[in-house]
């Protein structure tokens, strides 16, 4: 799973990819490669949001475990869960 | 909308979830548009006022509706071949009123067992206006169908010696029909009811019959599946038994009147193992009875040439007839983000009275137009079940503890075969075609519930003087004081 989630962002990050899809900060997302949109509950705007300034995995579990205070074991399977429900989407 | 965002609010921890956008759920500024999916009323009775008066859940059941499916359906065969009959299948819906509502339009009733034969009986049906299946009837009961002139239809030969005893005893004669199964080539055989014809039961069955003193076979029944979605199975149906009547002309004690199609006709709903819409998945009922009484024409149309009268066509639609009918109202009493991210709601009525949610996935509507985007949601329903499910899937707003859900369409099967377990059953209301609302079937009590239990003597009262722990001195409990040690 951590291999794949890994390859998965590291697929995302390809040309801005990642980057470039617009977020309103009410959790809609537009991706403009595609035109399809989708709708982030709040977790997933912050783990978005982190991983699009280019933070990894890691930093991005340890941020979310921070902010939220959940342990890093429950926010690092979330990332990686939510890397693979966006690697299925974008 | 910009590339990077400042949150402010970060919310609280839930698994971080990403749910895409169905095309035409929003419009382009990203708001919710109207959508028809939204259930106000129901048989223009508003959802409201019915959970005010009848409690949640409540059944509902379109007076109006269920004449006009029943007035079409009968059209459809009629205007086809004027001998047709409609024989009302009991275990779809026995629920008094939509019995007689269902008489009261000319259908005969079909019962499969003592208990519905007992209650046609006990609604007025005469028995000559009653056709009696089903693999178990016990000899009390098929002596009196015997004797008020039902249409008893052999499931097996221990039947029909049965039958052959009774009518012995009863000094008459008694004209009879025999369940059949064969082979259409298009559903799955049910080869576990009635008298096989390939391998040559039917045979057996005749001859038995032309030896026999009392009985007389003037019928011949078969039902060949459940949601039949193809009209030309029926038409094979009907050659194959139009084809068996011919071949039976002339045979002692036999002389056929009735060609019994039983049922099996598909309602508009959506089951589980198919894509399509029910739009789209099941034919039309016209289309149903042009298979079924073009095959009937061509089959019987040697009876005009010898000068025999054509048989009476009795079909026994079930389903097609009541399920859109009725809907089910119900309430969701919480709600759950589940580990993997999809929303769960608990609704206060499950697979207890929603049977058929094992086979369907039913359609559900909200009753207010919710704010939120549509996600995937499971609905569970409140036994301790697992297998407690109302749908597995479906794409809904975020719900509320509260919110009213209606369920349709769940006429056929869930007032027969719901499952009293740990929940009591709730109303059946019947919204009039004149107006207004009555209760059909009352909603159960604990009355209802202890009516059945018998107390013996020695358990007579309940004395529980220093036999029971209470559960409220924790400091006695083992377990607590070993881990205090
Ligand atoms: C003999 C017979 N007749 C009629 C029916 C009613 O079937 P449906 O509701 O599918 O029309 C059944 C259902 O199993 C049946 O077994």
């Amino acid at each position: 799973m951590t291999m794949a989630a890994a390859e998965l962002l590291k697929e995302l990050s390809k040309d801005d990819r990642l980057s470039r899809i617009a977020v309103s900060d009410t959790g809609f997302i537009f991706d403009p490669q595609t035109g399809q949109s989708f709708t982030l509950n709040k977790t997933g705007l912050v783990t978005l949001s982190h991983l699009k300034k280019g933070s990894s995995i890691d930093e991005t579990a340890d941020q979310l475990a921070r902010q939220y205070g959940v342990t890093e074991e429950v926010a690092l399977n979330s990332v990686e869960a939510f890397l693979l429900q966006l690697g299925r989407y974008l | 909308m910009d590339s990077s965002v400042d949150i402010t609010d970060i919310g609280t921890w839930e698994p971080p979830f990403i749910q895409p956008h169905k095309m035409g759920a929003l419009n382009k500024f990203g708001q919710r548009t109207l959508r028809d999916n939204i259930c106000r009323e129901v048989f223009g009775v508003p959802v409201n006022d019915l959970v005010r008066r009848y409690g949640s859940p409540v059944f509902v059941v379109g007076e109006k509706h269920l004449r006009q499916n029943i007035r079409r359906i009968k059209s459809a065969f009629e205007q086809r071949y004027n001998l047709a009959v409609h024989g009302w299948s009991y275990k779809t819906n026995y629920i008094s009123a939509i019995c007689r509502i269902l008489h009261q339009e000319g259908s005969l009733a079909e019962v499969v067992s003592k208990f519905e034969y007992e209650k046609a009986r006990f609604l007025g049906v005469p028995g000559e206006q009653i056709i009696f299946n089903g693999p178990n009837k016990p000899k009390d009961i098929l002596r009196r169908a015997i004797e008020d002139g039902a249409l008893i239809q052999a499931d097996h030969m221990e039947e029909l010696k049965m039958l052959e005893a009774v009518a012995d005893e009863l000094g008459r004669i008694v004209k009879i029909g025999i369940r059949i199964n064969f082979d259409t080539g298009f559903t799955e055989p049910w080869s576990r009811f009635g008298f096989n014809l390939e391998s040559g039961q039917v045979n057996e069955a005749i001859n038995f019959i032309s030896r026999s003193d009392h009985l007389r076979l003037s019928s011949l029944h078969s039902h060949i599946g459940t949601f039949v979605l193809e009209p030309r199975a029926y038409a094979e149906q009907v050659r194959i038994m139009c084809e068996l009547m011919r071949k039976l002309e002339g045979v002692e004690n036999v002389a056929i009147d009735t060609i019994d199609i039983g049922g099996g006709i598909p309602s508009r709903n959506a089951l589980q193992t198919i894509y399509l819409p029910p739009e789209q998945a099941v034919p039309d009922i016209n289309e149903y009875a042009d298979a079924i009484c073009e095959a009937l024409l061509a089959g019987t149309r040697y009876r005009k040439e010898i000068g025999k009268e054509l048989p009476r066509l009795i079909f026994e639609s079930g389903r097609a007839v009541i399920d859109d009918a009725e809907v089910l109202i119900t309430s969701v009493v919480g709600t759950k983000r589940l580990p993997d991210g999809r929303r769960a709601a608990i609704l206060d009525a499950g697979t207890n009275l929603l049977f058929t949610a094992y086979w369907y996935n039913h359609q559900v509507k909200m009753t207010r137009n919710a704010a939120g985007s549509e996600e995937e949601t499971v609905l569970y329903g409140p036994l301790c079940m697992n297998i407690d499910v109302v749908r597995h899937s479906i794409s809904l707003p975020p719900l509320a503890a509260g919110d009213h859900l209606v369920i349709s369409p769940v006429g056929a099967y869930n007032n027969t075969q719901w499952l009293q377990f740990i929940e009591y059953r709730p109303n059946v209301v019947l919204a009039q075609e004149s107006g207004g609302c009555s209760v059909i079937r009352q909603a159960e009590d604990l009355g209802v519930m202890m009516a059945q239990d018998q107390i013996p003597a020695h358990l007579a009262s309940l004395d529980l003087s220093g036999k029971i722990r209470p559960l409220s001195r924790s400091g006695n409990h083992p377990t607590l004081n070993r881990k205090l040690v």
